[in-house]
């Protein structure tokens, strides 16, 4: 029990002096592939935060942040598709779980449109003394996120959608 | 063992705040703008709060036809339509102006639309926008040759102040104080300005179609009957496709909102629609 309670004790001290790295400006964009039209958007203010104790990673976005090349295309993601009046923002919870020739696999929950499923993404993941660079791509499908797409639309819209991930993480000092 | 598995319960939670704790890190307040307030740049008639983003070209077809009380021998009005062909284009996503013609007056009118205050969530409770419009009426070469033609005397001027509230996603209210000015009026006693004050909104049955309305109410030297709009908002892709059904067949602000002759309980109902279609110019 004593051991226990020293072991606890010991593993909160390393979280306080946990070295926790973050990022504001990560790029994050998606690209659907179709016959008729491609749609892409690309959200420049992806913030992350990577705990190296805990080898907690957190991302985090606004929907509204995401910008498409067709205005129109925007208003429907956000009014339509989104929602984001509702669900204002995504973010993901996950875990490293290993890491191998800069290589991470990480494992965590994904929250879109308000529903949360549980994702492995594996990505370049490059740690240096005080940086963190990430760098992954991933699929999701939209229909495990409750994004309906409506059988009459303009543009077609692909069931699965290419999500690339970028962003540089600071040690917060 | 018991307490040795609460205690890793317990460290459990305990990890899993840390990552909450983590996103707190994240968290910027920074405000969230409220979008999208009316699917269409206008209500009805009127202006709304909505403005072509910048860089998109928004190109304008506008039917109105003749009241449905006319009977069978004009098809209940459609023998009779009038159009208007606008086009509005986004400079910033704050200023739009707009140019466009309308075929029963003869005129053609300027506009500039410009946003000055947006609704923010928690914070800041409507938009505003200010819309400035010019109307001139065309001429032909012998009005020309009269000895008291004057130019000015062909224009009017429109200016108004937007100001809506988007209450929850369904439902956006508007009130819009205007001003008309006319150059030249009918009698001397007639006053040059008119005040008048829109109250206007939508309501969102379905993801992609609205029911509008929209009244103007005359403040100053009523002549005419005020003006009573309603609108179905239908929204398919690249278009967005409106209905209306209005005791004013005029399609700009000086004609619709004191030359108004119609009257809802004496049938005089004008069916019309707007087709409009965005171009992306400017990416």
């Amino acid at each position: 029990m004593n051991k226990l309670a020293i072991f606890l004790f010991l593993m909160l001290s390393v979280q306080v002096n946990a070295q926790i790295f973050t990022g504001k400006n990560g790029e994050i964009n998606f690209f659907s592939e179709t016959p008729i039209e491609d749609i892409s958007a690309v959200n420049n203010k992806l913030s992350a935060v990577f705990d190296a104790s805990t080898n907690d990673l957190v991302f985090q976005l606004n929907i509204t942040d995401f910008k498409f090349p067709i205005a129109l295309m925007q208003e429907h993601f956000n009014e339509n598709y989104l929602e984001s009046d509702l669900y204002p923002k995504s973010k993901f919870i996950g875990r490293v779980v290993n890491i191998m020739d800069e290589q991470a696999t990480v494992w965590g929950d994904l929250t879109i449109h308000g529903i949360t499923n549980s994702i492995k993404v594996v990505g370049s993941f490059i740690k240096s003394k005080n940086s963190v660079s990430i760098n992954s791509q991933f699929i999701i499908k939209l229909k495990d996120y409750n994004i309906k797409i409506p059988k009459i639309v303009m543009y077609k819209i692909a069931e699965e959608i290419e999500v690339k991930v970028n962003i540089e993480l600071i040690e917060l000092k | 063992m018991k307490k040795t598995i609460i205690l890793s319960i317990f460290f459990c939670s305990f990890s899993v705040k840390a990552q909450d704790h983590l996103l707190n890190l994240l968290s910027q307040d920074k405000p969230i703008y409220i979008s999208y307030l009316f699917k269409g740049t206008k209500v009805v008639n009127g202006q709304s709060v909505e403005l072509p983003s910048k860089g998109v070209l928004q190109f304008t077809i506008q039917h109105r036809f003749g009241t449905l009380n006319s009977g069978f021998y004009n098809l209940y009005g459609l023998d009779n339509s009038q159009v208007r062909l606008g086009f509005d284009y986004g400079i910033k996503d704050f200023l739009a102006v707009g140019l466009g013609r309308s075929s029963t007056t003869k005129t053609i009118d300027a506009n500039s639309k410009l946003r000055i205050k947006r609704q923010i969530k928690d914070g800041f409770p409507v938009t505003i926008v200010a819309n400035f419009a010019t109307y001139v009426k065309q001429w032909q070469y012998t009005d020309n040759q009269l000895d008291n033609f004057l130019f000015t005397n062909q224009l009017s001027f429109a200016q108004q102040l937007l100001i809506a509230s988007k209450i929850n996603r369904d439902l956006t209210l508007q009130i819009s104080p205007t001003l008309i000015h006319y150059n030249l009026v009918e009698t001397l006693d007639e006053p040059n300005d008119k005040y008048s004050l829109a109250i206007g909104g939508r309501y969102k049955i379905t993801k992609r179609i609205s029911v509008n309305a929209e009244y103007f109410h005359q403040l100053n030297d009523k002549i005419n009957n005020n003006v009573l709009s309603f609108g179905f908002d239908i929204e398919t892709g690249g278009h967005v496709f409106q209905l209306h059904l209005s005791n004013s067949s005029a399609m700009i602000m000086p004609a619709f909102i004191t030359k108004n002759t119609g009257n809802w309980l004496d049938g005089d109902i004008y069916f019309g629609f707007n087709i409009s279609r965005v171009f992306t110019l400017y990416k």
